[in-house]
């Protein structure tokens, strides 16, 4: 029996650049194959191939042995193929059911649309696997997991044989993962094919039995997971093996930043801490729990409501980012796009945007010293290619994220606060991040991060708080810091994982 | 090393002139190949000077829109600015109040507007699009109303000679504009609030995590474009000897255009002092050659229109290079 999609020889060149060259592997029916690289491998470019975004410039898309022609996003819909992306394309504002029949709308007569029937056929696709959902419901009101469970459910209504999920996951909980993984191994045993693209390896390792890895726009191979450990894959996204890093705490007793009794209008309620010069304090918590929203009051973008921050020993009120980063805080975001860079400009002017006094004494920019601390900063943070006049928006997320800590660094800030510190960031990429925040402390800067990956807030953290419902349900020392330690403070204790399956 | 530094001084060169720029050019120099060709004379010294002239009430209030297109906002109201401002100081000229201070009263009026303009945007949060369809009725009544709907006549000659006057040949509206654009250009290119504004227009919420004071930023915008408005106003009473309350309609779409076609996005943070002038000057070019050849005023019209639509599409096709 043939496979249920075979991609064979697919080519595909951009003008200057090869994004795809000869890609071959094929994912049988019932099977979820994982599709991994670091980011321009090309995973991105050949689901847009599979989605009929792109056309290839070599090669076929087989679908049961047939070939195809997949000439743009209706024609593959129409061959069966349902596209789940990482930032959901759906319209918040129209009903659950109205985004699920997005583009072909069930009618009356062809004028008039039949909501009621969306609405039935609707519910009949999610019964099958989240009946909790009201297909009435504007959009705007599920959280993103459901919203990714409305895809799937549109999937299920455009009886789709091939789904192609790209990064489902990157913002969903551990327990919402655990959800969507049954939804997901559900469709499988349907006799869909699902091709999943995720960095979170280890969400890989426990659905996909089968892998193939991409780099530089080919095919280093096509696995069986069973037969591997994460770090064989990882050396093969990469290229070469990542040297296992160890953890050096750089911490030392002297008070840099307090904070006591603080409190938000959103979130955050009674947290008070010490951050100390040279120390990384890590702080984990489910999605939700207010890690954000503590960071944006330290970073003065939000204003406390309660409470009291103090900089060295003296008082400090901050009633716009200005403030705090007069005092030498500094916040690098969780979402680079819409609040790190500037897009259009470049490298030098999104590292200077913080400092501009600095490199404008009598009102008019000093162009050339910009520049060499531009050079100095960048080469610092080893951004390459070291094009400082190229728009950021031309760079990788690991650049543009390093960028935004070069920014930081030439305004003087001696507090960095890192919300997810390498979401969206190559595996390889990740690595030089985290040689530069321990790099930081051992220069004598406080460092605050927040990661959902606990992995990362091990190796990083010299002392770990732990949030649960905006407050701080732990404080655990470098010796105490394991998975377990942080996932037992972080979930709540009435809802339990066990708790929450008796409850479905 | 050595290589970087020999290639240098040309690219340093090239960067004051970005690709879009260019283009903006050579849409320019071919509009004027082909009136040339067209119209005997069009490329007399004194047309051309006279395009300058026709140009530069235009490129006056194009400078300020840019500015505020680049932050991201858009100032429907700088005609309505400009029709209050000139009647203010020429009242206060026709009832013998010295001249610099009416003019100083006149440029008041111009930030004020700008003033009122920028808080409702910028503190009120109200779209800036709306708040300037506002201003721009509320404005034009408050002109109407402040002379009963008639022109305010009889200039006094020192003030007209000031505007009508010449300087190195041109005339002193032109240099004054001139001088405008290259303070223009210094404060995009060469300042923090330059880049404030191409920040504020491009990212609003990165902006602010920055530290760039947002508020700040987008106030001065519209107040320059609102001081702006009131020294074309000037200009354009130091010309015709009167003030009207009606004058100044329709100018903002005319100011919009110069910017649209010299390459300003209405998304925010991207605009070109030099491609705004330049865009100016082909308004002001495509007219004043369709007068010349006698062409009825619908087809400069349909000129006006298509040249932006022209601009737009080259826009889209070459975007993302350079």
């Amino acid at each position: 029996m043939s496979p249920r999609l075979q991609f064979q020889g697919i080519s595909k060149l951009f003008p200057a650049v090869r994004a795809l060259d000869g890609v071959s592997f094929s994912v049988g029916a019932g099977e979820i194959h994982g599709l991994l690289g670091e980011n321009g491998a090309g995973k991105s470019t050949l689901l847009r191939i599979l989605s009929g975004v792109y056309r290839p410039t070599a090669g076929s898309v087989l679908i049961d042995g047939k070939p195809v022609t997949l000439a743009n996003p209706v024609a593959a819909r129409a061959a069966g193929v349902a596209m789940i992306h990482q930032e959901l394309q759906q319209v918040p504002r129209l009903s659950v059911a109205q985004n699920m029949f997005l583009g072909h709308p069930l009618t009356r007569g062809g004028i008039f649309v039949a909501r009621r029937e969306q609405e039935r056929r609707a519910a009949e696709a999610l019964a099958a696997i989240d009946p909790s959902i009201d297909p009435a419901a504007p959009l705007g009101t599920l959280k993103v997991a459901q919203r990714q469970i409305v895809e799937i459910a549109r999937a299920l209504l455009d009886r789709a044989r091939i789904v192609a999920m790209d990064e489902p996951t990157s913002s969903l909980t551990p327990s919402e993962f655990e959800r969507l993984a049954q939804v997901i191994t559900g469709l499988a045993r349907d006799g869909v094919a699902v091709v999943y693209v995720s960095h979170k390896l280890d969400e890989v390792f426990g659905i996909c039995r089968r892998a193939t890895i991409m780099r530089d726009g080919v095919v280093v191979d096509s696995v069986d997971l069973n037969d591997l450990s994460e770090k064989a894959v990882v050396a093969m996204m990469v290229g070469r093996e990542l040297a296992q890093e160890h953890h050096n705490s750089h911490a030392t007793n002297k008070v840099t930043l307090s904070a006591r009794g603080l409190s938000s209008a959103t979130k955050v309620r009674n947290v008070s801490f010490d951050l100390h010069r040279g120390e990384v304090l890590g702080i984990a918590g489910l999605v939700g729990s207010g890690r954000t929203e503590l960071l944006r009051l330290l970073a003065g973008a939000d204003r406390a409501t309660a409470g009291t921050i103090a900089i060295d020993g003296k008082a400090a009120r901050f009633s716009s980012p200005r403030d705090a980063i007069a005092a030498g805080i500094g916040l690098v975001p969780e979402e680079r796009k819409r609040e790190g860079i500037v897009p259009l400009r470049s490298i030098s002017s999104n590292m200077a945007l913080a400092s501009m006094g600095v490199f404008a004494p009598r009102g008019v920019i000093d162009h050339a010293r910009l520049k060499r601390v531009a050079v100095d900063k960048m080469g610092r943070v080893n951004l390459r290619p070291f094009l400082l006049d190229r728009p950021i928006r031309l760079f990788s997320g690991g650049n543009q994220q390093k960028a935004i800590i070069g920014r930081w660094l030439a305004a003087g800030t001696r507090i960095l606060l890192f919300d997810e510190p390498t979401r969206g960031i190559d595996v390889g990429a990740k690595a030089e991040i985290y040689h530069l925040i321990e790099e930081l402390a051992a220069e004598g800067h406080a460092v605050i991060v927040v990661s959902s990956e606990l992995p990362e807030v091990i190796r990083l953290a010299d002392r770990v708080l732990v949030m649960r419902d905006g407050s701080i349900a732990a404080e655990l020392h470098r010796d105490d810091i394991s998975e377990q330690a942080i996932a037992a403070h972080a979930i709540p204790q009435t809802q339990t994982p066990a708790a929450q399956s008796a409850r479905q | 090393m050595s290589d970087t530094t020999l290639v240098r001084p040309r690219a340093e060169f090239l960067r004051g002139i970005s690709m879009r720029d260019a283009g903006t050019l050579i849409g320019l120099v071919v509009i004027l190949a082909v009136f040339g060709a067209m119209v005997p004379g069009f490329f007399a010294e004194r047309n051309l000077i006279n395009i300058l002239q026709q140009s530069s009430i235009n490129a006056c209030l194009a400078l300020g829109m840019t500015l505020v297109i680049i932050s991201g906002g858009i100032d429907l109201s700088v005609g309505p600015t400009a029709a209050l401002s000139a009647v203010i100081s020429a009242s206060m000229m026709v009832a013998g109040v010295p001249f610099p201070l009416a003019i100083a009263a006149g440029f008041a009026i111009g930030l004020a507007c700008g003033l009122v303009n920028g808080v409702l945007v910028a503190y009120v949060g109200l779209q800036p699009f709306i708040v300037t369809l506002g201003t721009l009725s509320t404005y034009r009544a408050l002109a109407l109303i402040y002379t009963g709907g008639n022109p305010v006549l009889g200039l006094p000659p020192g003030f007209r000679a000031i505007f009508n006057g010449s300087l190195f040949g041109l005339p002193l509206a032109v240099v004054i504009v001139a001088g405008v654009a290259v303070v223009a250009w210094v404060v995009l290119k060469k300042t923090p609030f330059g880049e404030y504004l191409l920040a504020v227009g491009g990212n609003e919420e990165a902006a602010y995590i920055a530290g760039v004071p947002i508020a700040r930023t987008k106030i001065a915008a519209y107040m320059i474009s609102g001081l702006l408005a009131a020294l074309a106003a000037q200009i354009l009473i130091g010309r015709l000897g009167a003030a009207e309350p009606i004058l100044g309609n329709l100018w903002e779409l005319d100011a919009i255009a110069a910017a649209a076609i010299g390459g300003a996005s209405l998304m925010g943070g991207k605009g070109s002092v030099v491609g705004t002038i330049l865009g100016a000057v082909i308004l002001g070019a495509m007219r004043n050659g369709l007068t010349l050849m006698n062409v009825q005023s619908f087809y400069q019209l349909l000129a006006t229109g298509l040249i932006i639509l022209a601009a737009m599409l080259i826009d889209r096709v070459t975007r993302g290079r350079g």
